[in-house]
């Protein structure tokens, strides 16, 4: 069972990519306005990924509630803890 | 002065008559009518004897800025919205071209840059000072209410002033499209105050004694816009497309039964996506609405039906012209056509503005006067109409485009980025269609590959955010087509 850090550190990889910038560190603080780029047609290629790379499915109730990456460790590991 | 004639009156009327019913909720925060005009009044206090006529307002989503741009209109001057996503430079050449001497804000972001310009800068945060209310300052009727900048092809955005008339115009007409609204409704405001629908988004609710829901402009915008639609039961709202394309994969868990009206404007929809989110709307009727800065937010309204829509290529009619609004649908020449041929769409009557701000070049281009004295505005918009009078959107005759509702010259990026390269290297920006009508920015290179890290850099710091390329590509040498342009079909084709 993978902890926060672990997917912190996956999250990280997967936002990378999709927003293209290499040096991008997110931390659980991070919220999308801290973070050029990450806005309303990224965040829908950013949930495809997540939920492809850790084979879940985000409710829209759930994503609507995330306020920042803290949360959405939270609710990637309450998930596979549910798997 | 009868109702629905003057819009600044009827909210004045509205603002007693409901004085303890909530007027706006800006961040889950909750102000009655009585509350914000205590510091709209505040605000005008401070503005009526300030000399300039022009006053800008820094937008942010507080209840300070939209108290502002009350102020502003009962004070009897001119609005113009600066926005605080844009690079510093851009805001200053709207200070310069407007002329604004006077910048009103909350105190929540930085303003250095205009004070450096010389620009009063009056913070309106804080407690109201109280003011006896004052009688709204009649002005005249061509005196503009507010002035839009968009995007302009020659690196400097155009202003597009409205007056009062054409406010006013618009707000007979608007009225008239048969809502069945008043102060108990419950209506979204989620456009930004820079683009044109912000202003009857939220206005027209005041003039009703209803309340305003408005969302941040930070984040993630369209899961906030459905999230306060679902939570605070809206029951009007008006949203760009996108809105709608981006939340389709959670349709089946959207549900918003209270909702009576829903408007899609601000680009073309999609008749399919329309169709979709009707399970999430089983009360509402659904209008799309269309219409030029120029000719004040919308001018032709169509009422999609549940089946049997009308489209051109999926992408929903516009309709047939408001009250008091005509259109002509022309050929290269200028003449009219039949219907069912397309050409560039012409509109006229009282909503038209009198010309774009100090750009009388622009104007002659763009306004037309006909034989018998009328005006029309020729929008670049290619549409034909069909035999029952409803138009058809079918595309642009430039390069305009638009991008989550934001209308961009692709002509202004490219200025840009020749800017750059001290014009020694030619570009041009591509716009790409996703399958759902998502459009993207590709900008390309006429040199060969290389660190593009400084040109974005440079890019960020003089275009507002959305103008931004997604992605940089690289050509040897653009293709040309037969008449040795540059083929942007062809490059479209080849990145």
């Amino acid at each position: 069972m993978m902890n926060t850090s672990e997917i912190l550190e996956q999250l990280n990889c997967i936002f990378r990519k999709v927003l293209k910038n290499d040096s991008l560190v997110l931390t659980e603080t991070t919220t999308a306005a801290d973070v050029d780029g990450w806005d309303s047609l990224t965040n829908m290629q950013l949930i495809t990924e997540i939920e492809k790379r850790f084979v879940l499915r985000f409710t829209f109730r759930e994503i609507v509630k995330l306020k920042n990456v803290g949360d959405l460790c939270s609710v990637i590991l309450s998930k596979l803890k549910q798997a | 002065m009868n109702r629905q004639n003057d819009l600044i009156t009827d909210i004045l009327l509205a603002s007693v008559k409901y004085a303890d019913r909530p007027s706006m909720v800006i961040e889950e925060t909750t102000y009655t009518y009585a509350g914000l005009f205590e510091k709209v009044w505040s605000i005008c206090a401070c503005i009526r004897s300030v000399k300039p006529n022009v006053i800008g307002i820094m937008a942010e989503n507080t209840v300070e800025t939209y108290a502002s741009v009350l102020a502003v209109l009962f004070a009897g001057k001119t609005y113009v919205i600066l926005h605080p996503s844009y690079p510093d430079s851009r805001n200053l050449q709207i200070i310069r071209q407007a002329g604004i001497e006077v910048l009103l804000h909350d105190g929540s972001v930085p303003v250095g840059f205009a004070r450096s310009e010389g620009v009063v800068c009056i913070s309106v945060s804080g407690e109201a000072i109280p003011v006896s209310a004052e009688p709204y300052y009649m002005t005249h009727a061509e005196t503009d209410a507010y002035i839009i900048f968009t995007s302009g092809s020659t690196g400097e955005p155009k202003g597009v002033p409205i007056s009062r008339s054409n406010l006013n115009a618009f707000y007979r007409a608007y009225s008239q499209l048969g809502w069945k609204l008043d102060e108990t409704d419950r209506m979204l405001q989620m456009f930004e105050l820079t683009f044109d629908v912000s202003v009857v988004s939220f206005l027209y609710p005041l003039t009703l004694g209803a309340c305003v829901y408005t969302v941040s402009s930070g984040g993630l915008k369209y899961l906030n816009v459905l999230d306060i639609m679902e939570r605070h039961s809206l029951t009007f709202a008006a949203v760009a497309p996108s809105v709608l394309r981006l939340s389709r994969p959670y349709f089946n868990e959207i549900s918003l039964p209270a909702l009576k009206y829903l408007v899609v404007t601000a680009e073309a929809s999609d008749v399919n996506i329309i169709s979709e989110f009707r399970r999430c709307i089983p009360n509402a009727s659904v209008v799309n609405l269309y219409g030029p800065t120029e000719a004040t937010i919308y001018c032709t309204a169509y009422s999609i039906p549940y089946h049997d829509c009308k489209h051109h290529n999926g992408m929903v009619a516009i309709g047939r012209p408001f009250h008091g609004m005509e259109i002509v649908i022309t050929d290269k020449e200028g003449k009219p056509l039949p219907s069912g041929q397309t050409g560039e769409l012409w509109v006229g009557g009282a909503q038209v503005m009198a010309g774009y701000w100090k750009n009388s070049q622009k104007s002659a281009e763009c306004l037309v006067a006909t034989a018998d004295g009328k005006v029309y505005y020729r929008t670049g918009d290619l549409c034909y109409q069909d035999a029952d009078g409803d138009i058809f959107y079918c595309g642009r005759k430039d390069t305009q485009v638009k991008v989550q509702g934001f209308r961009i010259e692709l002509a202004e990026i490219e200025y840009r980025v020749k800017q750059y390269y001290d014009n020694k290297t030619n570009a041009v920006v591509i716009p790409l269609y996703e399958e759902d009508g998502h459009c993207n920015l590709h900008l390309v290179l006429e040199r060969p590959s290389g660190d593009t890290a400084a040109l974005e850099q440079f890019l960020q710091n003089e275009l507002p955010p959305y103008m931004l390329p997604r992605r940089i590509h690289f050509m040897n040498s653009f293709p040309l087509n037969a008449s040795s342009k540059t083929d942007r079909k062809k490059i479209m084709q080849l990145i």
